[in-house]
């Protein structure tokens, strides 16, 4: 495994060059009249692998589906702050959902390819959004993209639903950078899965992040260790409202803890 | 240690404890299983009672009564045909035909064989299809103008009543003397030693002197054996062999079985034909168990003068051609003289010219040759009657069988004169026999009330020619009205519902209860809605008048469109929450994948909410036809037409639907539109049965292609 904390990027998220993906200020998700989570400032920075971690229900995926405004799909769910992507809050009013989810793709806990066949599961995003280019090219050059290509290149008419979970998970990955988005984000994306397909999507992140911006939602803090570039550690208060703890490159934040919270979490957990 | 186990363990049933816990759960649960399963037995119960109701009244035995006899019907005819030929002469009198016919040389005809055995020098007799009558061929059944006479008993009378018993064991000494006096032939030998067995084994009588009977006896039946009884019985009165009355009536063979089978008083039957299994359940339904005694055979024989130089055979064929069509010999064979036929017949009445005719041309329809049969259908209906079913189709192409019917729903025109449910048909077989044995001039069939006539027959008030045409017609139209409506509109409210509203919206809120509530509207109360809104208010739209289709001064608007409006109303919420039911089950993880890929709402609904939800509201509309397919009572409110006997010419037609005109019938006291009504439901039963396996087999199809 070539991922350590040693290899991560050299730049950080204070220094001058850092060129920032998207970022959030003072980010409010309420589903009706609580308050999931408060106060989220965070900066995202491009082509980083930025992990999202904390206990179970401080939010995480609330904050991550806040960046491609799928919270809009929860008709409880209610949106303050800003996030700022390629300078524009996409919060406003003239800013559409669907051009944002487009730029802003998603793969999801559970892999959820289409009940279509492989090729089609690839090929409808892109048709869908318009594109006119090489269908067949586009298929296969997302799925080694996904390095799917090889295990199945001689089934693509086979439904998505005939691969195993771990295949499933790189088709959803593919299909989603077939319509060449500017950032993923992943919830979770190998909590379902078993070691072996764990560790491949890992490795499929670090080569992906040549490219793209990744967010990631994980619980378990030796993936985040191992892949991520930064990490930000989520926590509840009284009213199991989440927040922003500590956020920072990861060898920081899992080698020296400003904050005493995220040492006792992290220890708790490696303990 | 022991200390911990225990305590582990307190609260929890020990040892024989134990076992009657375990015990008393086993049966528990077999109580609840056997509940479980009494339930499904009660529906299974349910449905088989329910079935087998319907197939009850729609099968049985119907006791037809023709409004004329198809036998006299054809007798009739040949009789007719025979008397109104040139030179025919008829005559009551055997005498009078064989003196008449030996004195002319191109005379022919056929008397009673005594007549001809007294003249047998001056007439000479005819082979017929190369047989001369004889004792033997006629026996033998090898003449064709041959029958055998029967005298019937049964044996309870022959055994209770000594006068019976010891007047038929006289009968049979005797009789083939009287037969052969009375122009008949002797049975025979054999059939006589057959006779006296028979006898004795029923009377418990035998020997040569029997005591002298004394009483009264009731003899009835043919005309033709009649002659016989008469000499028998008046023979052994002379010889005071039998001291009181006999009474010999000649009422036909038909009737005599009838009377024998229905009145103790009858002791004896005079037949010129065997008795039918019917006749014969009849009697045993009686008590009597017929004995049959063959006592002689009747055999006419055909002459000619013996100064005819040139006929020595005829075949049948000719026979028929000499009696109803040729009129001078050379006619039937070209070598023979070019002389008229002279035809001597007995009279109209006489049972000898039925006999001829029905060996010579045979008694059923089926016999008849086609010209005949036209022949018979044409004479007896009306000129106008004639023209409409030349329109229909020209006469002279029907095939034989198509004739056969022709003349059975036109001429012989049957009516049902008692009908039977299945149950009874198989189980009380004998007793219908009986019954039907006694009305006089029915004959009983084994009908399927649901058959092809049925179901291609528009409406008609004689039951036997009701069908249901118009009604599945009107039914598929009002249905697909109906589907047309409801479908699109269910889906695309259920989509609304399930993908576009909020649930939050004042509008959604008042929706989506209603929605609910709607499925829950007794159907009647949809039924005065169509009335008021299709049939009233929107009548010059409904009726067609607005789109130039109709008759201004009768149309109205109890149309067909009407009726499938209302009834697509009244599905449209069962496609709504079937559908509704459908698209939430759609996984919620294909929506997400659809919409972070960037797709907008209508493409995420349309590529992959619809394809995987459409098994679920493919079910709703399969449920939404088979309601609207079947549902009564909107339709009469709407206005469905009592009497529809015109198929539906389009959507702005009257109409009337299966369900409708089922009602109808079973509303009828007829026991007939009672049966119609049975058929009727089958028909229904099978129509939707059918309609539903179609969808579920396009909607597995169709799903199958979408994964
Ligand atoms: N659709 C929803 N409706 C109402 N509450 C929700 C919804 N989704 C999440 N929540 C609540 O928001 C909080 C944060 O949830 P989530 O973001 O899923 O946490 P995490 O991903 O960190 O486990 C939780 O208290 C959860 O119960
Ligand atoms: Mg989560």
């Amino acid at each position: 495994m070539s991922i350590s904390l040693a290899v991560s990027s050299s730049s950080s998220i204070e220094s001058p060059q850092a060129r920032i993906a998207v970022e959030s200020r003072n980010l409010r998700v309420f589903y009706g009249k609580f308050m999931a989570v408060r106060d989220i400032n965070l900066q995202v920075e491009e082509c980083k692998i930025t992990a999202l971690i904390g206990p179970s229900g401080c939010g995480k995926s609330t904050v991550l589906r806040a960046f491609n405004r799928m919270n809009d799909l929860v008709p409880v769910a209610r949106t303050e702050g800003e996030i700022l992507f390629q300078g524009k809050n996409i919060y406003d009013p003239d800013v559409d959902a669907v051009e944002v989810r487009r730029r802003v793709g998603m793969v999801f806990q559970k892999p959820n390819p289409f009940p279509k066949s492989i090729y089609e599961n690839i090929a409808w995003g892109a048709r869908i959004n318009g594109f006119k280019g090489d269908m067949d090219q586009l298929v296969e050059e997302s799925l080694r993209g996904a390095a799917l290509w090889d295990e199945v290149k001689d089934k693509l008419k086979q439904s998505g639903y005939s691969l195993s979970g771990g295949q499933q998970q790189r088709l959803c990955i593919a299909r989603t950078i077939a319509v060449k988005p500017d950032i993923i984000l992943m919830d979770e994306p190998c909590s379902a899965l078993d070691p072996i397909a764990t560790l491949r999507i890992e490795e499929l992140m670090r080569e992906l992040v040549n490219q793209y911006t990744i967010i990631i939602v994980t619980h378990n803090m030796q993936q985040a260790a191992r892949v991520a570039d930064y990490t930000a550690f989520f926590m509840v208060d009284d009213t199991r409202t989440g927040y922003l703890v500590e956020y920072g490159r990861s060898d920081q934040i899992f080698m020296r803890p400003k904050d005493k919270r995220t040492e006792d979490y992290i220890t708790g957990r490696f303990g | 240690m022991a200390v911990e186990t225990q305590q582990s363990k307190v609260g929890y049933p020990e040892g024989r404890a134990f076992e009657r816990f375990l015990r008393w759960r086993k049966q528990l649960g077999a109580l609840w299983g056997t509940l479980f399963f009494l339930s499904t037995l009660i529906g299974m119960v349910v449905l088989v009672v329910l079935v087998a109701d319907i197939v009850d009244g729609a099968f049985g035995y119907v006791a037809l009564e023709y409004r004329v006899d198809p036998e006299s019907l054809v007798l009739d005819y040949h009789k007719n045909q025979m008397v109104s030929m040139p030179k025919t002469l008829p005559s009551e009198e055997d005498v009078v035909l064989v003196d008449g016919i030996a004195q002319r040389p191109a005379a022919i005809g056929f008397v009673g064989y005594a007549y001809y055995q007294q003249k047998a020098d001056s007439v000479r007799v005819l082979s017929v299809d190369g047989v001369l009558p004889d004792e033997a061929t006629v026996a033998e059944g090898r003449y064709p103008l041959a029958r055998p006479l029967f005298l019937y008993a049964d044996a309870k009378t022959l055994a209770s009543k000594a006068e019976a018993a010891l007047f038929v064991g006289e009968y049979l000494r005797r009789v083939d003397e009287v037969a052969a006096s009375v122009g008949y032939f002797p049975a025979g030998e054999s059939v006589r030693t057959e006779n006296l067995a028979a006898w004795t084994r029923a009377s418990g009588l035998s020997g040569e002197s029997l005591p002298v009977a004394q009483g009264e006896l009731s003899v009835t039946g043919s005309s033709t054996v009649a002659p016989i009884t008469q000499r028998v019985a008046d023979s052994l009165v002379a010889d005071n062999r039998f001291v009181g009355q006999v009474q010999v009536e000649s009422i036909g063979t038909d009737a005599g079985f009838r009377r024998f089978c229905a009145d103790l008083g009858v002791d004896l039957v005079d037949a010129s034909r065997p008795m039918q299994s019917v006749e014969r359940a009849a009697c045993l339904q009686l008590g009597r168990a017929p004995i049959e005694f063959q006592i002689a055979n009747d055999g006419l024989p055909v002459i000619v003068s013996s100064q005819n130089e040139f006929v020595r055979e005829l075949t049948r064929a000719q026979l028929q051609q000499i009696f109803t069509s040729a009129t001078r010999w050379n006619e039937i064979d070209p070598s023979w003289p070019d002389q008229d036929i002279f035809r001597f017949i007995p009279g109209v009445d006489s049972g000898t010219l039925d006999f001829f005719v029905t060996a010579l041309f045979g008694s059923s329809l089926a016999e008849q040759s086609t010209p005949v049969l036209l022949d018979i259908l044409t004479s007896n209906i009306s000129a106008g009657r004639l023209r409409a079913l030349e329109a229909q189709r020209p006469l002279a192409e029907l095939s034989k069988t198509e004739l056969v019917e022709r003349i059975e729903t036109e001429v012989l025109r049957p009516q049902v004169a008692a009908s039977w449910s299945l149950t009874d048909s198989l189980l009380r077989r004998t007793e219908i026999e009986a019954a039907a044995a006694a009305m006089p001039g029915t004959a009983l069939i084994f009908k399927s009330w649901v058959n092809w006539e049925f179901l291609t027959s528009p409406q008609s008030s004689d039951p036997l020619h009701a069908g249901v045409r118009t009604a599945i017609f009107g039914s598929l139209l009002v249905t697909l009205v109906a589907f047309l409506l409801a479908v699109p509109l269910g889906i695309a409210a259920a989509i609304y519902l399930e993908e576009y509203s909020s649930g939050k919206s004042w509008f959604d809120r008042v929706v989506e209860t209603n929605i609910n509530n709607l499925a829950g509207v007794p159907s009647i109360i949809y039924g005065m809605l169509g009335l008021a809104v299709f049939v009233r208010f929107l009548g010059p739209l409904t009726s067609g008048l607005a789109f130039g289709v109709g008759d201004p001064s009768t149309a109205n608007g109890r149309t067909i469109v009407s009726a499938g409006l209302t009834l697509g109303l009244l599905v449209l919420p069962l496609v709504i929450i079937n559908g509704r039911e459908a698209i939430r089950a759609v996984p919620r993880g294909i929506r997400e994948g659809s919409f972070g890929l960037g797709a907008t709402r209508w493409q995420t609904v349309w590529s992959h909410v619809l394809p995987n939800a459409i098994t679920g509201i493919l079910t709703g509309v399969i449920l939404a036809v088979s309601r609207a397919f079947g549902e009564t009572a909107p339709l009469i409110v709407v206005g469905a037409s009592t009497f529809v006997v015109v198929d539906p010419n389009g959507l702005f037609a009257k109409f009337t639907s299966l369900p409708v005109q089922i009602y109808q019938w079973t509303s009828r006291p007829q026991p007939e539109f009672q049966h119609l009504a049975a058929a009727a439901i089958v028909v229904l039963l099978l129509l939707l049965v059918s309609l539903n396996a179609l969808a579920i087999w396009l909607r597995n199809r169709y799903s199958r292609r979408v994964i």
